[in-house]
Parts: C-alpha cells; structure tokens; sequence
C-alpha cells in the first residue's frame, strides 16, 4: 500500500513550501507534488502606478532577490519605452548582478544546503589535527592550522551545549544518510561560519554602486550613481580600489574553500545520484556585453535543451506569446477566457480563487488546485531554470570556460557529464558557476575603470525620461538570470501609468504543480525514484529540494506567529 | 563612542507588516543624531543583515513580530529576555531575528546591549502603510525608543 508522507514547510529556505509524496513499500517516492503556500501579489500592487517607480516596489517583494527585481523591472521599462542605457550603466548592473549572483550561491551552498550533507553534531568529535591535515591537503587557503580546528571544535561545543542551537536547530544530526567523517564535517563547519563574514564584504560592491543596501537604487534610464574620480561622494579612485579587493578576495575563496569544499564533500556521496527530475533546461540568458537584443553577447548564454540532449540547443523567445505560457489548472487562480488554457504574461491575470480546504488539513487534493503558484511552460514543455540548466546551455554551447572548470571538477570527482544531472549535479553546477560568475566581476571592473580612464563618466540617460516623451500605449519585456534561475517582468503602459505587470520568477518555473497535461514541475519530476531511508526525518528531500535554491519568498508574510512553524512530518 | 545600530524589518508591502521599517523611519526623522548611530531599513534580508547586528556596541531592532492574540500595544524586550521570546522562528525568511543574533553569538560578536521593540500586527493585507491601530503603536514605539537611544547616547 502507498504510503504518503508531508514535509511542512519545508526548513531553510526563503518562503513556504509544502512537499506531499507518495511512496511505495520500499519508501521509494513514487509521485510528488509541491506547494506554494502563500500567495504572491505583487502584480496587483503595480497596477497604476508610474512605471518609472515600479523596481522600487519590486525589489520588495523577495527577501533575498532585492537586486535581480529591481534589475528586471528597470530593463522592462526601457524595453517598452525604447531607452538605450549608457555603456557605463550597463556594466554597473552587469557587476552588481554578477555580485549579487556570487555572494548568493556561496551563502546558499554554506548556509542553506551544506548542512543536508554535513552533520554539525559529528562534527564534535573530530580530530582536530585531522581536519588541519585533510584542509591543509584540499587548500592552500591559510585558516588550517590544528589550533584553528582546536579553538573552532571549543566555541562549538559550547554553542551546542547552551541548548540553543539556533541556526543549528532543524538538522536531522545523527542520519544515516549522512557520509561524511567527522573532520571533514568540522571543516565544512568551520567554513560555514567563514563564509558568513565573507558575504558580508561581498555585499560592500552594492551599497558602492546603488547607495544603499539592502535596497541599492535603481533608476529608469541608466544608474543613479555619479561618476567622478576626483570627487569625494561619487565613485572614485579609492571606491574603485576597495572594489577591486572585494573582488580578488572573493575570487580566491571561492577557488580556495568553496571549490575544493565542493569536490571533498560530493566526493562522499558519489553514489547518490538521485534528483535529476526533467531533463529539460532552460536560460534566458544575461550579462550583455552590448545590449539585451543582442543575444550573441551574452556572457551566459541563452537558449533550451530538452531530454538531456546536449547536442542540440533549442531557441527561446519571451516575446513570442505562443511559447511561454502560464497555465493555471492545478493553482489557485482562475482566468477570465477559463482556467483551461495557458497565457502569455503579456496577456496574463492574476485573480486568486482559492479551492483548498480549510486550514489545518491535513492533504491536498492533488488531482485538483493545490498551489499558489502557477504553472509556467515553454511551448507545454516543462523546464528547470537556475545553475544547473545555465552551465549545461553554455556546456552545450561550446564555451571554453565553463568546459575547462566542468572538466577539472568532474575529472577530480572521476565522473563522467552524466553524473550533472542530479541533485548533487546541481549543487556541484552553483559551485562551478560562482567561479565563472566571479570571473566576470574581475571583467566588468576592468571594462568600467578603461571607461573612466577614457574621460567616460555618463551612466543615465534621460531622453525618455519625461513621460510625455512616451507614446501612448507600449508593452516590454525584462529579463536577468537571478541566481536562482530564468527572471521575467512583463509590462503593459497605458497612459503613462502600468496598466498590467506579470513577473514569473525562477521558483515558479521549478516549484510549480501539474500542468494542464498532468506533466510534473522540476522538483515534483526530481524528487520522484528517491529512496528514504527513514520518512520520518526526510532528509533526502531536503536535500532534493534545497539543491534547486528555493526561494518562495516573494510575498513574504508575518506568519505562524503561535510558534507553529517547526516542520511537520506527517506519514500515513 | 558607543556604536548604535538602529534595525527596522518587515516588509512594508503588507499593511502592518512594514512596522519595523516606518518605525526606523520616523525615529530617524525625529531628530539630529550623531554619526554613531546608523539608521538601517533592513526589510526582510535576513541573513544579509549580519553585518548590521554584529557590528555595534547597541542594537535596537523594530519588528512586527508580536503574537497576534497578544493584547494590542507595544512590547519591550530587553537582551536578557529575548531568548524566551525568540525561540521561534517568526517569520517567513530563511533566517529570521533569532539566528541572526545565534550567529553573532556563535562569532562572539552579540552586542552588549540589544531592544527589541514590537507590536501585533492588525492588519497584514496587500497594499499601502500601516492599519489605524498600528499607527497609535508606532508613536509609542518610537518615544520608547528615543527613551533608550538618548539613554544610551548620554551613557
């Protein structure tokens, strides 16, 4: 008999999801089906309001994605009001969001996911003059030394001992599934807490470039950052200098802890290659070296691959309303031509009609709606979005760069390309994109002072700027790769206000329910045929899930405010 | 001088949930500060806040976090009672107040003193600034953290 087990909400990850899966006698998942269990309304908020303010909004509306939204919504305006950007703001908005990507893969991989592999607790028993020995052999990065592992193993203990474990507290310490030796788990701890001082001075690029952070500034047009290598208060010479050290740094951590943390922690659970889910892949594309129209130019390229096959990449166009459509036949919306069929974001809707039960349930109906998000498709075929699905396009695209660093990962771990496509696959894809990603900050900061030492300072443009320069009614469409994956913002202006705004976020696409077809989203597809060890403390789903960035944030509420929120596992 | 971090989260796209932010807003407008203090609209960046909570002598953080069946007026919590309150997780980012300031523990870094000033929320709807009541507690709130600010400047 079929068993079912429920995961919610899901622990450490931005937002509220529910994972509901079916497994057989063997606790193999043999169905699962994933909600989002808030509703995201943003679009509805937009309505009416100037387009020129609308990233500010934007940028709200995720707890974490502040810069990817304000970027999109700021390109989708342009595209609709024909605003060319100066090459100074290009650049600026390629570092930042090139910035943006990197500190998030690295605060994912330590700080959301690490701990599905490394057990904290065993942790306390490792030998520290081991763990100097092992890091000492992976790295040459400097904070090895026994002592280092000695005072780390102390400060722990009395951590774990206090009662409050804090960050700590969700972990399932103890699992079998758990491989790792004890000293490699005390390494992978202690660059945990290195890699959360480290984010904060990756962060410093940002408030540099937008003014402020968490909520850096963002202007229709260009930048609002001056240029001036002579002033004070604009970037200068000396706010150049610190940038240019915020980046090598972070270019020699991820080479010298993530990278080399990477390879020795996967090389532990080489035989788990389960969570490779659909097989279909998808980038829009980003870091323009000209301009958003010009594909070619995109560092990481755009375009689709379908059934694994690396051979041939497929073409995507957002523009195109037959290919990108958002259907609605297992959410809880409803459309006004009816919810059987799919639309454009251009022709989108967003009107809630919840059908689930009541709260507290305790199952979904999933043969009707059971989520808040809706279900994006391309041409109906289901796609996975993020790392994994951008590396293996610009693999498949013959980039030299991204196939030396595959090779040199893959070839240390002695597995073949086939091994990518897994949940360690695509923990493994972040870990090699970061590097890639890190390597166009040096390039865009590079790009920027050859700029300025041209006598080039411009960064806006305000032709467009005076809404009676806009023609009546225009649509656009804006696009970033988030480092969660493919981001879109569509919009409709209608007399100098937004009439329609639909943003379908990288989370939708991976995260979303049946589609109109019965086919499963990216993490329904990748959860299915994984064994559990045991279902009462679900581990490999965790693993599964985090391994895709999930980030459902996108209207984030107060919540569970009567200390409910501790996950429940429910198995029946 | 002692180093003062002001921290207001919540996210003010959902009526009463945007407390913490208005509440940093208008403490800030309310008077000529020294450049010790720092004024941080934190929104709900969780994790990317760090730096905010581990780098001060004083931390005063504003927040929404209130149970909704408390009775509705301000609360107080001062370093000490905190941890009884924060045990739980209280909102819906990846990292919320209590890991952040487990974090800081964890590195040594907590700040000497820590305030945490709230309400409950009333109204948590879509749309624009704070309910009615939520506006009576915000000029609570901010007296009461002017109080301990000027407390703390004049130590």
């Amino acid at each position: 008999m079929a068993k079912k087990i429920v995961v919610d909400p899901i622990p450490r990850i931005e937002g509220h999801l529910r994972i509901e899966a079916k497994m057989n006698d063997a606790n193999v998942i043999e169905e699962a089906y994933s909600t989002g269990t808030m509703w995201r309304g943003i679009e509805v908020i937009l309505k009416g309001r100037d387009p020129r303010d609308a990233w500010a909004f934007a940028e709200r509306i995720c707890g974490v994605c502040t810069t990817v939204h304000a970027l999109a919504s700021v390109r989708c305006v342009e595209d609709a009001l024909g605003i060319e950007i100066p090459a100074n703001a290009r650049i600026i908005r390629n570092l930042m969001a090139a910035t943006q990507q990197t500190q998030d893969h690295l605060v994912h991989f330590y700080h959301l996911h690490a701990l599905d592999w490394v057990d904290v607790v065993s942790a306390l028993k490792a030998d520290p003059a081991q763990a100097s020995a092992i890091a000492q052999s992976i790295s040459p990065w400097p904070k090895s030394s026994v002592g280092y592992f000695k005072d780390l193993q102390k400060r722990l203990v009395a951590f774990v001992e206090s009662g409050q474990l804090g960050i700590f507290s969700n972990g399932y310490w103890g699992h079998p599934a758990y491989k790792l030796p004890p000293e490699v788990n005390l390494i992978a701890v202690a660059h945990y807490l290195e890699a959360l001082d480290f984010q904060k001075e990756i962060v410093k690029i940002q408030t540099v470039f937008g003014g402020k952070n968490p909520h850096p500034n963002y202007l229709v047009g260009g930048m609002a950052c001056a240029i001036d290598p002579n002033s004070d208060t604009a970037i200068n010479i000396e706010r150049l200098n610190m940038i240019k050290k915020i980046i090598d740094e972070t270019q020699t951590f991820i080479d010298q802890v993530y990278i080399p943390d990477l390879i020795a922690i996967a090389g532990f659970y080489k035989e788990w290659l389960y969570g490779g889910g659909l097989g279909n892949f998808m980038s829009y594309g980003d870091f323009p070296e000209t301009n958003l129209n010009d594909f070619k130019s995109l560092l990481w390229p755009r375009g689709i691959i379908l059934n694994k096959d690396l051979s041939t990449v497929i073409d995507v166009d957002p523009r195109d309303t037959t290919q990108i459509k958002e259907e609605v036949g297992h959410s809880w919306y409803t459309y006004s031509q009816g919810a059987d069929k799919g639309l454009h974001p251009w022709e989108g809707e967003t009107k809630p009609n919840y059908t689930g039960p009541k709260p507290p349930f305790e199952f979904l109906d999933t043969d009707k709606q059971y989520s808040w998000l809706k279900t994006p498709r391309w041409k109906e075929h289901p796609v996975e979005v993020g790392p994994l699905a951008r590396v293996l396009v610009a693999y498949a695209k013959g980039d030299p760069m991204i196939k030396e660093t595959v090779g040199a990962v893959l070839g240390k771990l002695q597995v073949g390309p086939e091994a990518l496509f897994s949940t360690l696959g695509r923990t493994a894809a972040r870990g090699i994109e970061c590097k890639q990603t890190a390597g166009f900050m040096g390039h865009f900061y590079d790009q920027l002072v050859a700029n300025i030492k041209a006598g080039d300072y411009k960064t806006f443009n305000s032709e467009r700027w005076e809404p009676s320069t806009w023609p009546k009614e225009c649509k656009g469409f804006g696009y970033t790769e988030a480092p969660r994956g493919s981001l879109g913002h569509w919009i409709r202006i209608k007399d100098e206000k937004i009439d329609e705004y639909q943003i379908v976020v990288p989370s939708t696409w991976n995260a979303s329910p049946r589609d109109n077809r019965g086919n499963s989203g990216a993490y329904e597809a990748a959860l299915k045929g994984t064994p559990m060890v045991d279902p009462s403390k679900p581990l490999e789903i965790l693993r599964t899930v985090h391994s895709f960035d999930p980030c459902l944030a996108c209207a984030s509420h107060v919540f569970d405010m009567n200390g409910n929120e501790i996950t429940k596992v429910t198995i029946v | 001088m002692k180093k003062i971090n002001i921290v207001g989260l919540g996210n003010i796209l959902f009526g009463d949930e945007g407390f913490g932010v208005e509440a940093v807003r208008a403490l800030e407008a309310s008077g000529s500060w020294p450049e010790s203090v720092q004024f941080v609209d934190g929104g709900t960046q969780g994790l990317y806040l760090l730096d905010y909570f581990e780098s001060c002598d004083a931390l005063m953080v504003f927040d929404s976090i209130i149970p909704v069946e408390f009775e509705p007026k301000v609360y107080c919590y001062s370093k000490e009672e905190l941890p009884a309150f924060i045990h739980r997780k209280m909102s819906a980012h990846q990292m919320g107040l209590s890991e952040l300031l487990a974090v800081a523990k964890l590195h040594g870094r907590e700040p000497a003193e820590i305030l945490l000033i709230g309400a409950p929320p009333h109204d948590l709807g879509l749309g624009n600034g704070l309910s009615e009541p939520m506006r009576e507690h915000l000029e609570r709130a901010v007296a009461m953290g002017r109080e301990m600010l000027e407390k703390w400047l004049a130590e």
